[in-house]
Order: C-alpha cells, then structure tokens, then sequence
C-alpha cells in the first residue's frame, strides 16, 4: 500500500524570523510504498558486542527511558529561552536532530531497530563496518542502536552506496548511549545516486565521561535530511563532530544540528566543511544549548562553506543558547568563494583556476574523510569524490 | 562645564522614574481597546486628509488579520483591551519653549532636553505621550533649508506628497502585526528633510516620553536625507514606571540618498513596565552610508531589529549595538541587512550583557540576494553573562544566494574572568568597581559612538545596574 | 618581632582549590626599604607565593598568617590589601579592552587615594614615570595592556608602580621574556621606586638579570613549596654561577 510522507523535520531549537525559512525543513514524497522495511544483511560482530535484530523502534527506545532522569537532569529551575520547541520532541526516548516525525514513521511503518551492545570495559578496536549497497528504486527505513556499557569503546561505520543514476528513499535512525566513559565512535559515509531521498537521524546521550565522536559525509543523493542531537548529560561527557559534505546540481541538504550540554565541564566541537555547486541549496542549523549547571563547559561550532556556482542557496543558522555563568561558546562561519589569495598562490605553481578549485573540494573532503578508520570506506569516499570533480 | 553635564554625570534612577501626577483634566486621553471607532477617533484628532483616514482603517484590517508572531519573547502580558492608544495634553504644540505647559516642562526641564537644545543640538522634537509638545530647529539650519518639523503639519504643508510618496512604503502595514497596529494609531514623531548636499553639523535630536500609564506610544519618524547631504539623528525615550503594562509600537523609516549619509543613535531607557515593539528601516541608494548606534537599557520586552536595505551600488552600513537585560527584562535585539547592490558592504558589532535573571536575545539576519555581486558582510556578536539565572542567546541567520560574496560570521558567549578581578583589585578597585569596570570596558566599542553627553548617559546606566539599582 | 617590620609572613601554608598544596610553612620578615629576592626553580611556588601575598581567591591559605603595616591581613581581598599599600606587578597582565591606560591608572590611584585627582599635575607625573620607561605617550590612549608586546605590558605594570607609589611592592618575573635594553629600562624604573619611596620590594625571579643595578639585603630560595635556604646578595651570585641544584639536594 503506498502512501504520502509529510513530515516536518529538523526543527530549529528556537524559532526565528520566518522569512529565512530555516525554523524547519520539510520532507515530502508523494505515493511511497516503504516495502523495504529494514536492511537484510548478514552481520558479524567482533568479541564484546552482542547483537540483537530486528527489534522493534518502540522497544529498542527503552534502554533511553530507562536513563531518562540522568540524560535530562538539570541542575536548578531552567529559564526557557524564546519560543523554544523542545515541546514537540517531548515524547521521544531520545531527543533527535530530525525529531519526533521520524519516531512516527518508524512506528507507523513498523520499523526495527539492530540493537548493539558493547560490554562493560570492552575496548573494540576493529570497526563495525556494515556497508549498504542499494539498488536503484530501494525504499525502505533502518535504524540502529548503541549502547556502548561503562568503559568500553567502539567504532561503527555506516556506509550507504549505489549506482550514480539510481533513485530511491533510505531512512535512517540511530540512537546512542555511552555510559560512564564509554566512547561511541560512529562514522557514516553517504554515496547514494543521484535520484535518491536520503534521511539519517541521529539522537544521542553521554552519560559521566562518556564521548560520541561523529563523522559524517553526505556526498550523494538528490535530497538529504540530516540531524542530530546529543545530550552531554553529566560530568566532562563530550560530543565531537566532523562533516564533510558536498551538494551540486539541483541537489539540497538540510541539517540541525545540537550539543545539549548539562554536566559540568562537558566539550562540544562542531566542525562543518563543505562545498556548494550548480543549484544546489544547503541550510545548516548549529546550536551550543548551555543549560543550567554547565558550568565550566566549553562548545566550539565552526562553518566553512565554499560557494563555487552563482546559484547556490546557502542558509546558516548558528545558535548559542546559554543559562550559565562559566562557560565559553563561540562560533565563526566563512562562507565565499575561493580565496584570490589562495588562487594566485596556485597560479604562481601553474595550477590554473579550475584545476585550483577540484583541488580545494577535494582538500575539503579528503581532510574529514582521513577520519575514516576503515581503509576500504576512505578509498571509496576519494574514489567518489575523484570522479565528481 | 555645563549644567547639562552635571544632571547626567548625577543621575540617578529618580531621574527616569519620577512621574508627574497628571492634572487629569488637563489632558485627553482616548477609551482603552481597538475598534474602528477609535482608529476614526484619532484621525479626527489628527485632522487628517482623506488617504490618511482610510489608510488607517485599511491597516485596522489587517491588524486583526495578522496573526501574533510565532517567534521572539512573550507578549502575553500585552492586553491591548487595557491600552487606551492615544493620550494628549490638551494644549497645541509650542515652537517656544516658555509656551509648553508647566508640568511638560518640568518633567523634560529634569530630563535636561532644553539645555542639551541650547548647547550642543542643531534642533529639538519633544514628544510626550501621542503628541510633540515642542518643535525647534536652530535658525542657521532651518537657512540650509533643513525642515524638521512633526508629521502632523508637515502633511498639511508643501511636503505633503512627498510624505505621502514615502509614509509606510518601506515599513509596509503587512509587514508584521504591530506594523499594521502603527498604521491604524499612529500619531505624532517626526519629519526631516535634509535637501541636497546640505550637511548637518550639529546633531538633531528628538526625545520621547511615555508618562501616561497603561498608554500606547505609536510616533512617526520619516527622515529623508537627499543626495550628498548628511545628517546625525539622535533618539532618546524614557517612562515612569507604572504596574501596568504600556506599549510603544513607533516606526522609524530612513531613506538615503546616493552619496548621503545618516547616523542614527538610540538610547532607549523605558520604564521596566514598556513593551516596545518598534520597526524601524532604512533605505540606502548608490554610495549612501547608513549608520545606527543603538543602546538598548530599558523596557520589559523588546522586539528591536533596525533593518538597512542597501539597495544602491557601493551602499554601506555600519549597527553598533548594546544590549543590558537586567531583572524582569527579555530584551530580543538585533539587526537585519539585505544587500541588493553590488559591491555593498555591512559591518554588523554588537555586545550583550545579561543579569539578574535578565533574557538577552540577540537575533539578526543578514541576506545577500543574488544581484550583490562582492558584496562583504561581516558580523560580530558577544555575550557577557553576569550569573547563571540570566540567560544570553544568540540567534543570527544568514541567506547567502551569490558565491561571489563574503561572509564573516563570529558569536562568543562568556564572562568576566577571575583573573580579570583580581588584577583589578589588585590595584586598589573594589570587586563591585572591577566588574562595572570591565562590563563599560566591553561596552566601550559603542559608547565611543556616541555624543559624549550621551556616552555619559550610557555608563551611568551600566554603573546602575551594575549596582543592581536598575 | 622588630616593631618595624612592614610584612611578615608566619608559617604559611597555601593550598589550590582547597585541594593540591603549594605552600609550606612560609616565613618572611620584610622591613621598610628592604629589598627581598625570591628565587627558585620552576614549578617551585614563586608566582603562587607572590598571588598569596596579594589575595588572590584562587589559592587558599589553610595555615599561617600575613601581617602588613602590623595588621592582620590574611583574609582581606586584594583591593583592601592594595589600598594598605601592597602592590603586585603581574607575570602575565591581563588585557582590559575598553579601558585606557590612562584613564586606569586615573581610577585606580583614586581608588587607592579616595582623593579627587588633580588632572594636570596627574598627567604631567604619569608623562614623566613614561618617559623614564622610554614609553611612547601614545600608550596612554591604548586600551590597558590590549595589544601591548611583552615588553610594553612589563613597562605598563612598573608604571603603574611608579604612579601608585605603594610601601610594599611584588615583582613577579618582571624581567622574563625581555630583551637586554628592556630589562635595563625596567630596572632604571625599579630604582626610581627605591629611590623615591623608601619602597620595599620582594623580587621574583629565576634569572639574575635583572638584579645587576640593583641593591638586594635577602635572597630566599624556594623549593617544592618550601624556603629552605636564606643569604645575603651574594647568594644571588652564587647561584648564577651553580644553578639550584645544591638546594635542590639538601631538600
């Protein structure tokens, strides 16, 4: 049976100025038969993870709802800022960048989650890779969960890939929990055609000590929705994030993106690298959400976006919403083109301005992509990006 | 030294909040609430010529269609049943001070407007409550052929079309629902007209008290500065404190000229009581300069967000901002700039302090449509916080369309360090001093913007509500 | 005790954030006009001797008492302790954006003085104490130390020695990170305090340098938070010549 997908996503943590339309994204699709509803694929998970398949969105939630008072305590009475919208996500187990709407279409559709679970003190140094590739006219949800115990630590890469000219619709949840020191390492790397809808929600919580170190590169698909949302709920907990991207064509990106910091002396760095081509349209919102008792905590957000055709549409919306005396927030954008500084040091070598471009995307890229600790992944990431540019 | 200079180097929060009991007889006031019988009301009060009349029913219209905005602080305490919308002494505006009635007098005598006129102001507006009460350019402007009058009769004079070629068209009553509130009630303010290549030496200023309680405050400025001329504009409000809310719903629109200039300088002091939700515009052609200085103290909330639309080539425009959200305040601040022209350039630097609980939002967006071909924007946005009960957040957007633009963007948030402190006491300075000290000191990029007078003005208000007397 | 002691220092013992101790039972007698030379090797405790002395609420004292002029001054706060006629000039002087030099130094003799300052005769000492550090005037527009080289912050900080005129003045590293014609400056202004108060100071140091044109009556060592050695000038000497290490031993 196929149906209408609405929903409102990436909704922006206050509202502002209508006219910018950044206060949300909207993802639309007429007539979409979700047959696909989770990815089949054989797993193999190395000594300290355990696995579960297959279980239900509502169920693989509950690990969060158990949390729920350490994840979200505050220190005192909180002082709302203006027109903020935390109401409409309320009722998640875990806040997410996207928000409730893809809670529903889990739950409507009968989306499973992949449940992993790293024991206590367990170092996993080999990655979890689990790389998709689809065909053309795949539709279908997945989400994943993890839970990394006390003091262990893990990496998981996602990787999405298909044809150049395939369509199609992926949606994807993950949901994060790192425990008392515990380190989740989570890397996604998104090579889709070209006619692809593309979704990736992500929600995440940090509980003392406990780090979520994300690094992401959407490079495909037609229209992409990403967020996400990390709770760095108690003491020095820290949320790293690292994303490259890359829109051209009629292509468009929209992303929310915030570090919810409540413990003391939490860390969050928000890195964005990206390049802009033909008509695309990007909206990036950032937001640093200093709550009560953060003290002594620190949260970095930096843009850097190279417009490199006249018909791009950029959006920025950085935001630092703050209630506490003892912190440091800043957040610093460039956006432009390529310097002339830059291009006629290249000049001087005898590189000339197209040539100079392909080299700063790719410099771009490749300086996230590096982050990559799956040799095989990185070399499909450049592979990629060698033959758009 | 001046008299002047000893009231403001002296002042003390009496000197806002004193309020002059009102000899009730003495002044109209209008029925609380909106209806189309009042907005008809305030026209006959106005004597206005037809289009006026029906363009302020036209924008009652729209008033009730529009819906509250969805963004920004609460308004809720904001019951425009309880807000009677026009208010006036009932005596004619005075071209001499010696004829303003004698509580008017004595409440801008203790304001020092008159002697700021005598010493160092080019012309002087007095607004009290809906009306001006005092209008006086110096002779040697008023030769340039420098017109600086209220609205009012500027509409029955020579000026007439040119008023009505201008009033509204850059602050359209669709704009946003007080903007249509503006248009329906709007009463007093003023008009300037600086022709061609005359330049203003001497600042103009125009002061505006509140002083009626549970009242609405809705003037009208229109300045238009012709080609090559130059002008610095000076604005300053204050109110007594009443329980009730008040509303001030103003409108200012700027229009300048190729290769004009106008600086626009703001001290905003209304009482904790104000909801001021004031639009304010400008419109800058080929090589024109437009500058604001704002210094935002007072009001319970504020929804301020000068705008520049720098349309002409080569066009600038340079905000200068400050914000202090003290107890009981959520000032929502800001600035927004759209670049049309090619090669414009906006400078956007603004500081934020909030205490005791206060909200300071600073909230802007700045848009680089498609045809600005290298233009530069370059935003600045820093927060102190003063405690952990107050709250800073900063909210700027930005809408590129044009790879051939560049963009600068930086937001710090933090506070005043220990260390800072200590080296400060360390010379003697008391811990209170330090900190009021150093929040002037980061206050400091606009206050050297302004007339010294008002630069005064402005450090006495940090020191008072440093003090927590604010 | 001599009733002409200026400071003196009785068992002190110093701790940060109530957590790590720094300071063991110090002792120091310091009188009018004397001057005191605190050397050490890093890490040893100087700078944290000198913002203890000072008040600085960072460091807490958990043993032992300061005395100033005779008073008991262990729990004032710096600005009290600056008004009794203590003066410290900072390794690392903080940048006050917003504030002239100038202008600063206006405010903080007044605070001190509590007396209206005379602007003229203010700005012709405060022209005079610059020139001496061969300051360029223009300096005291600048907003306080913003921009200022290494070098310019240690003159801005011995002028603000020279304008205040304390009894009692702390000079922590007042010569690290200045070149040889710096130093010299420095130290010409160092005198002029002696010279013109009957100042006494307690230098801080690492190096010699800055002592050569300079008298000294005490040089203390200190090592991991303890003095444990105490001599007259020639120690300063001595140790140019041998480093810490025999102090170090004996510990």
């Amino acid at each position: 049976m196929s149906k209408d997908l609405n929903m409102k996503v990436n909704v922006l943590p206050v509202t502002t100025y209508n006219f910018l339309h950044v206060n949300d994204g909207r993802l639309e699709i007429k007539d979409i038969e979700l047959k696909n509803k989770a990815i089949s694929s054989k797993k193999e998970v190395p000594s300290g993870v355990t696995l579960k398949e297959n279980v239900s969105f509502d169920e693989a939630g509950e690990i969060f709802r158990a949390n729920k008072d350490r994840i979200l305590s505050l220190k005192e009475e909180m002082v709302s800022p203006n027109c903020e919208t935390a109401k409409r996500d309320e009722a998640q187990p875990i806040r997410t960048g996207m928000g409730a709407d893809v809670d529903a279409l889990f739950l409507e559709n009968g989306g499973t989650c992949d449940v992993y679970t790293v024991d206590e003190n367990a170092k996993v140094t080999e990655p979890i890779v689990l790389r998709q590739d689809l065909e053309d006219g795949f539709t279908g949800i997945a989400g994943q969960v993890i839970h990394a115990k006390k003091g262990s630590e893990v990496t998981v890469i996602l990787a999405y890939n298909s044809e150049r000219s395939a369509s199609g619709f992926l949606g994807v949840s993950t949901r994060l929990l790192a425990e008392e020191d515990a380190t989740i390492n989570l890397v996604k790397v998104q090579l889709l055609g070209d006619g692809y809808v593309h979704f990736d929600d992500i929600g995440g919580a940090c509980l003392k000590g406990g780090k979520i170190n994300l690094t992401a590169l959407e490079l495909g698909g037609k229209e992409v929705f990403n967020g996400a949302y990390v709770n760095l709920s108690e003491k020095e907990s820290a949320f790293y994030s690292n994303l490259g991207y890359l829109s051209r064509d009629d292509h468009s990106l929209d992303m929310n993106y915030v570090a919810d910091q409540r413990g003391k002396k939490t860390d969050a760095s928000m890195q964005f690298k990206g390049v802009l081509m033909g008509t695309a349209k990007k909206t990036l919102r950032g937001t640093l959400d200093f709550k009560t008792g953060s003290s002594g905590s620190v949260g970095d957000e930096q843009e850097d976006a190279l417009l490199l055709s006249e018909d791009v549409i950029n959006r920025t919306m950085p935001v630092i919403l703050c209630q506490e005396e003892d912190v440091e927030g800043r957040h610093g954008a460039t956006i432009g083109q390529l310097g002339e500084d830059i291009l006629f040091y290249m000049q001087t070598r005898g590189i000339d301005e197209e040539e100079a471009k392909r080299i700063m995307i790719k410099a771009r890229l490749e300086s996230v992509a590096r982050l990559i600790p799956d040799e095989e992944i990185k070399q499909l990431v450049i592979y990629y990006v060698q033959q758009i540019v | 030294m001046s008299d002047n200079k000893q009231i403001v180097a002296d002042i003390d929060h009496s000197l806002y909040d004193f309020k002059d009991i009102e000899n009730e007889k003495d002044f109209y006031r209008m029925e609380e609430g909106l209806t189309e019988e009042t907005v008809l009301k305030v026209s006959e009060e106005k004597n206005d010529p037809e289009w006026m009349r029906d363009f302020r029913l036209e924008c009652l219209k729209l008033y009730n269609e529009i819906k509250m905005p969805n963004w920004g602080p609460s308004i809720e305490g904001l019951d425009m049943d309880k807000i009677s919308s026009y208010v006036r002494h009932k005596s004619d505006m005075k071209g001499k001070w010696e004829d303003v009635p004698e509580d008017i007098k004595n409440t801008f005598e203790k304001l020092g407007i008159p002697q700021a006129e005598r010493e160092s102001l080019a012309g002087v507006g007095a607004q009290y409550d809906s009306e001006l009460v005092y209008h006086n350019v110096k002779d040697e402007v008023a030769a340039q052929g420098v017109i600086y009058t209220d609205l009012e009769s500027a509409l029955r004079s020579e000026y007439a079309d040119m008023i009505k070629s201008h009033f509204m068209k850059l602050v359209p009553p669709t704009d946003h629902k007080f903007a249509a509130l503006h248009g329906a009630v709007w009463s007093g303010g003023s008009f300037v007209y600086v022709p061609k290549n005359v330049k203003v030496e001497i600042p103009l200023q125009s002061y505006f008290r509140l002083n009626a309680a549970g009242a609405g405050q809705f003037e009208h400025t229109l300045i238009i500065v012709d080609e090559g001329a130059d002008l610095h504009f000076i604005e300053g409000c204050s109110a007594p404190k009443y329980n009730v809310a008040n509303l001030h719903a103003g409108c200012v629109e700027l229009y300048v000229g190729k290769n004009a200039r106008l600086r626009y300088s703001t001290i905003e002091n209304w009482s904790k009581n104000m909801y001021n939700l004031n639009t304010k515009r400008a419109l800058v052609e080929e090589n024109g300069i437009m500058e604001w200085v704002s210094g935002s103290f007072g009001s319970h909330t504020s929804y301020l967000y000068p705008m520049t639309i720098l349309k002409g080539d080569n066009s600038k425009m340079e905000f200068t901002g400050i914000t202090f959200a003290g107890k009981g305040q959520n000032l929502d601040t800001g600035a927004k700039v759209v670049h049309q022209g090619e090669r414009t350039s906006s400078v956007i630097n603004t500081k934020s302090i909030s205490k005791d609980g206060g909200i300071g939002t600073y909230r802007s967006s700045v848009t680089i449509q498609s045809t600005a071909k290298k233009a530069k924007a370059s935003i600045s946005c820093d927060s102190l916080m003063l405690d952990s009960i107050s709250r800073a957040d900063t909210i700027p957007g930005m809408d590129i369309r044009t790879n051939d633009a560049d963009v600068g963007h930086e937001a710090k948030i933090g506070r005043i360090s220990d260390e800072a402190i200590f080296y400060l006491m360390s010379r003697g300075i008391s811990e209170e001093d330090a900190k009021a000290m150093i929040v002037s000191g980061f206050a400091n990029p606009v206050s050297k913007e302004l007339p010294l007078e008002y630069a005064v003005e402005m450090n006495n208000l940090i020191k008072l509500e440093m003090s927590g007397n604010g | 005790m001599s009733e002409q002691s200026l400071l003196q220092v009785k068992d002190l013992s110093v701790s940060i954030d109530n957590e790590l101790p720094i300071l063991n039972n110090i002792n120091l007698d310091i009188k009018p006009g004397e001057t005191h030379v605190l050397m050490g090797p890093n890490g040893a405790g100087k700078s944290t001797l000198g913002f203890s002395l000072m008040g600085n609420p960072h460091y807490c004292v958990t043993g032992g008492q300061i005395l100033f002029d005779g008073q008991d001054i262990t729990n004032l706060s710096a600005d009290k302790r600056a008004k009794a006629g203590m003066f410290l000039s900072f390794q690392n002087p903080y940048e006050v954006p917003g504030i002239s030099m100038g202008s600063f130094i206006r405010n903080a003799y007044h605070a001190q003085t509590g007396a209206p300052v005379k602007l003229l005769q203010f700005q012709k000492s405060l022209k005079a104490a610059m020139e001496l550090l061969s300051m360029d005037e223009s300096y005291a527009d600048r907003d306080l130390n913003v921009g200022f080289s290494g070098g310019e912050k240690k003159k801005a900080e011995i002028l603000q020695l020279l304008m205040m005129n304390p009894k009692f003045a702390i000079l922590d590293e007042t010569d690290s990170g200045l070149d040889v014609d710096a130093v010299r400056t420095v130290s010409k202004g160092i005198e002029e305090y002696q010279k013109k108060k009957d100042g006494a100071l307690l230098i801080i140091t690492h190096s010699t340098k800055i002592l050569e044109s300079l008298h000294v009556d005490y040089t203390h060592v200190l090592v991991k938070g303890s003095i444990v050695h105490t001599g007259g000038a020639a120690l300063v000497d001595e140790i140019n010549e041998n480093g810490f290490e025999r102090f170090i031993k004996e510990d």
